[in-house]
């Protein structure tokens, strides 16, 4: 079943084009990574599916329906990030304690247990907790409610490693007992990247790659060697990246589309080839100049 | 996967009971501005005096009204409180659609105003008894009949459900623009300054007279109701499309 599908969604902020014609589909029961640089329109996207913004054009279907204003989805659709608000009068054991009149498949035990294991107090309030106690709250909130589609913004910010590493182990142990479609935005892929199965690569408001996560991390390939080999052997290659090492030598990124007898060739004249992480590959495609922020400081 | 099925009727009693309980500062409130007002009635509302020769009689009014104008206010201020990003944004947290978050907030309101009203009639005791301990010397307190509680109830309870249904509308208004926040206090009180006399703006009067100056019970009630379901009307029909978080 498709969970999520969007055609042609285009969101319009006064001038600004947070979403731009964006079209993907996304399946059941994956742990997808939306990853995207600062204003690529990840949270305006986890909005729009959430039902809260309203798309300006296009199509969105969420469970096959559409999700602004929509009860069903509200009902099966979980969406955290970093600016959630709970009732300030409550307690934080109050707050759990009403999750469930609302969220039918909520784990109050898990929730209990959570709770405990990361020492938060009952009697205290949500305002009065840190960035990251904060963050922490959120994702037991967004774990243990179970919906259909859960959808976690930023989950980390403020957390420490060591409750970084917990909610990822969290949300996967979760996932193996109760499987359901998770949706994950982060800026931190090689953390996040042996969780997911999926990734979904946003630049400018539109899908820029959605493929297996397997499949990016042999999407392309370093290259290094004497800088006149190197634009010698790449001319008519895809390169998304280039540094400059020293004075004559040269990394660059491309494509990874060589065939065997390229790569034997390579090796022969001197170049060597080093696999690409995928959070490198990510942070080299969404870029706007090939040379990153060198560029800048080049003066030529 | 199996998805959750849910009525709106389930979703908006469940944001109902929530209510009850995350707003629970808006009773607070409640009880210390109705004590504030029943510390400012000791002030009485009038005096009469007179004597001759050999004896001189004072007597002082005392009256609850100002309970009842203070907790009118509050549920003004209290619908207007709630129809804010900060309280709206508490309902997205969990399971909702924007009528099912206004309909709750209705019904919240609802309640609120009878809880008001209620206390607002019963301080008029808890004056009698402060009188009682601490007054001067001989209290006379209007009996009333039982038609003239049901009424004063009644019609205590259907003026603060009003002013929070107008109170809901004007915080409803100001969510869809800020503008709204200079204007309405500006009709408010060029109308108040207008309607004080000038020619060509005897609606303003007609509008007062129309609400507050009702000889019929049962008009009165009908009236009432017919604008706060209007007010609430339009709060839905304003903020149905309106974009949360």
């Amino acid at each position: 079943m498709r969970v999520i599908e969007c055609n042609g969604l285009t969101k319009v902020y006064g001038r600004a084009k947070a979403l731009n014609n964006l079209s993907f589909t996304i399946e059941e029961n994956k742990i997808t990574g939306l990853i995207g640089r600062n204003g690529a329109g990840k949270s305006t996207l986890l909005k729009i599916i959430a039902g809260f913004l309203r798309e300006t054009s296009g199509e969105i279907k969420v469970f096959s329906e559409k999700p602004f204003n929509n009860l069903m989805v509200s009902a099966n659709v979980i969406y955290i990030d970093d600016q959630m608000n709970f009732p300030t009068a409550l307690t934080l054991k109050e707050i759990l304690n009403v999750c469930p009149t609302f969220y039918e498949k909520w784990n109050h035990e898990l929730a209990g247990r959570l709770f405990d294991y990361f020492s938060f107090q009952s009697a205290h309030y949500y305002n009065d907790l840190s960035k990251g106690m904060k963050s922490t709250f959120n994702m037991i909130v967004g774990l243990c409610a179970r919906c259909a589609l859960t959808m976690f913004d930023e989950p980390t910010t403020g957390m420490d490693a060591a409750v970084r590493k917990d909610f990822y182990r969290a949300l996967l142990k979760d996932y193996i007992s109760y499987p359901r479609t998770i949706l994950l935005s982060s800026h931190h892929l090689n953390e996040v990247e042996d969780l997911l199965e999926d990734i979904l690569l946003l630049k400018g408001g539109r899908e820029y790659l959605h493929m297996p996560i397997g499949e990016l991390k042999e999407w392309a390939i370093g290259i290094q060697g004497l800088t006149g080999k190197i634009n010698e052997w790449a001319e008519n290659k895809e390169v998304i990246y280039t540094k400059n090492i020293g004075l004559d030598r040269t990394y660059a990124v491309v494509r990874n589309t060589l065939s065997d007898t390229e790569a034997q060739q390579a090796k022969t004249s001197g170049l060597s080839l080093t696999p690409v992480s995928s959070s490198d590959v990510c942070v080299y495609l969404t870029s706007k100049t090939k040379g990153g922020i060198d560029d800048v400081f080049s003066e030529d | 996967m199996s998805l959750v099925k849910t009525s709106m009727l389930d979703i908006v009693i469940n944001l109902y009971k929530y209510k009850l309980k995350a707003y629970k500062q808006v009773f607070m409130s409640l009880i210390f501005i109705q004590l504030l007002a029943v510390l400012f009635s000791f002030n009485g509302v009038g005096m009469m005096g007179s004597s001759t020769e050999s004896i001189e009689i004072d007597v002082q009014f005392y009256s609850a009204d100002l309970v009842i104008t203070f907790t009118i206010l509050w549920a003004f201020i209290t619908a207007i409180l709630i129809t804010t990003s900060a309280y709206k944004n508490d309902d997205f947290a969990f399971v909702t659609n924007r009528l099912s978050s206004n309909l709750s907030n209705m019904v919240f309101l609802l309640t609120a105003s009878i809880v008001g009203g209620i206390t607002a009639m019963l301080s008029t005791s808890l004056m009698k008894i402060i009188m009682y301990l601490f007054g001067g010397h001989g209290h006379i307190a209007a009996n009333l009949s039982l038609s003239e509680v049901v009424l004063g109830y009644s019609s205590t309870i259907l003026y603060i459900l009003l002013f929070s249904g107008l109170g809901y509308f004007i915080g409803t208004l100001v969510q869809v623009s800020r503008i709204f926040v200079a204007v309405i206090p500006g009709i408010f009180i060029g109308a108040g300054i207008l309607g004080a006399g000038s020619r060509g703006f005897e609606w303003v009067k007609s509008i007062y007279q129309f609400i507050f100056t009702e000889p019929s019970i049962l008009l009165f009630v009908l009236k009432v109701l017919v604008i706060v379901g209007l007010l609430f009307t339009g709060s839905i029909a304003l903020s149905n499309r309106m974009e949360v978080r």
